[in-house]
């Protein structure tokens, strides 16, 4: 499976997510929407949503994307399978999950060199203690100034 | 013309520095009565429930052991519009806290488990958990034992504690708007010639336990929602304002 305790997103943090909080009041940002993406079982249907997420954000014609994962293992495959469809279609995307010492990623793709770490455990390990492994206000301002310096880098490319 | 506004969200706190038992819900000044006959009530509505406790767990006062913990949920209620429009009410300084075993002894977890002393098992004062001075509804199921740890079980443990949770809102949806101690106002924009950014939340729907209830009626609510299994984890999009409305119920 993939949620452990310490990475476990409840809901009061989802109502209060400091990740919406910090982009939505970033005053160079045009914030497109939340997109949830949902990890499926199947190795077809987690290719199938990813793809999927890859082409809503290119409809949406979105500069960028930060893409988060509240777990880590098994939804590790989907995170990393979300990110090379984005990534392939040239959608400068950063990363945020729990790795610390314990959940590198085990599958990995060209396109996941940008992933804030948001381990807040000593160890860096899944200690099992709800709130700790969760991102915070400097995580996600971490991400967004390493997504300003993508976008910027691949509008020079053109 | 640079900027288009679109849903607005007005979300009122009520702040609660008291929650004691009594013979009815209600909500006076600051004080959270929650009905102590309810327990007996609930344990009736479903066959997959055997037992439910509900305590008070004041401010620190965290030394009390507890069944692994499926969720943290703050109490809002729409008071005008739908999830991510209108009016909500939700109470600070008070969260429900749901925990879960089985009858034979299993804790509602698969991929670790937090169940221990409250105060070793959960990180006080992060986005997703309260504050050391805020009150918990300690809400913990017992669901049936002897059967695979399914997502009936899990969304019965879930479900039995919307309705609790329902029952407060009903309280809170009535209180005087002009009486709130804060009022936060968002409004979804578009903002043209600025740099367009998605956030794309990836959540559990694996199964059983690894679910999440999406847009339900009430902010953080589990009744009228869909499960993000059911709509096979496609992905979907959300406004800002109905993402910090309360779209999601985690119930991993």
């Amino acid at each position: 499976m993939g949620i452990g305790p310490s990475t476990k997103e409840t809901s009061l943090h989802h109502f209060r997510d400091p990740l919406l909080d910090v982009i939505s009041n970033d005053n160079d940002i045009d914030l497109l929407g939340v997109m949830v993406v949902g990890t499926p079982q199947d190795n077809n249907d987690k290719c199938f949503v990813g793809k999927r997420a890859a082409y809503w954000a290119e409809a949406m014609r979105a500069d960028g994307v930060i893409i988060s994962v509240d777990g880590w293992g098994n939804s590790h495959v989907d995170f990393a399978n979300t990110i090379e469809e984005i990534g392939k279609k040239d959608i400068p995307v950063v990363g945020l999950s729990f790795i610390g010492t314990q959940a590198s990623f085990v599958v990995t793709n060209k396109y996941m060199d940008t992933i804030v770490d948001f381990n807040k455990s000593e160890k860096g390990i899944e200690t099992e203690i709800v709130g700790e492994n969760n991102v915070n206000k400097l995580d996600a301002k971490k991400a967004l100034a390493l997504l300003k310096l993508r976008i910027k880098k691949a509008k020079n490319r053109y | 013309m640079n900027k288009k506004m679109s849903s607005r969200l007005v979300i009122k706190c009520y702040h609660i520095n008291k929650v004691e038992f009594g013979d009815k819900n209600d909500i006076i000044d600051g004080k959270l009565l929650i009905n102590e006959k309810v327990e007996s009530e609930l344990v009736k509505l479903n066959d997959l429930i055997e037992e439910i406790s509900i305590s008070i767990i004041k401010p620190r006062e965290h030394k009390k052991y507890v069944n692994s913990i499926m969720d943290i949920i703050p109490i809002s209620t729409k008071a005008l519009g739908c999830i991510g429009n209108g009016i909500t009410h939700t109470l600070t300084g008070v969260y429900v806290m749901l925990t879960g075993k089985t009858g034979d002894g299993r804790q509602m977890a698969e991929f670790g488990s937090s169940n221990g002393i409250l105060e070793e098992k959960m990180i006080l004062g992060r986005a997703g958990t309260p504050s050391i001075d805020d009150h918990i509804i300690h809400f913990d199921v017992v669901v049936k034992g002897g059967v695979p740890l399914g997502r009936n079980l899990a969304m019965a443990a879930h479900k039995v504690c919307d309705i609790f949770i329902q029952q407060i809102r009903d309280v809170l949806r009535q209180l005087d708007g002009r009486k709130a101690d804060e009022i936060h106002e968002y409004v979804d924009r578009i903002v043209y010639n600025k740099t367009k950014v998605v956030i794309i939340k990836q959540i559990a729907g694996q199964g059983a336990m690894y679910d999440n209830q999406l847009l339900s009626n009430e902010p953080s609510g589990i009744e009228g929602g869909r499960s993000i299994i059911d709509i096979g984890n496609v992905p979907i999009i959300l406004s800002p304002n109905e993402y910090r409305d309360g779209a999601i119920r985690a119930m991993t």
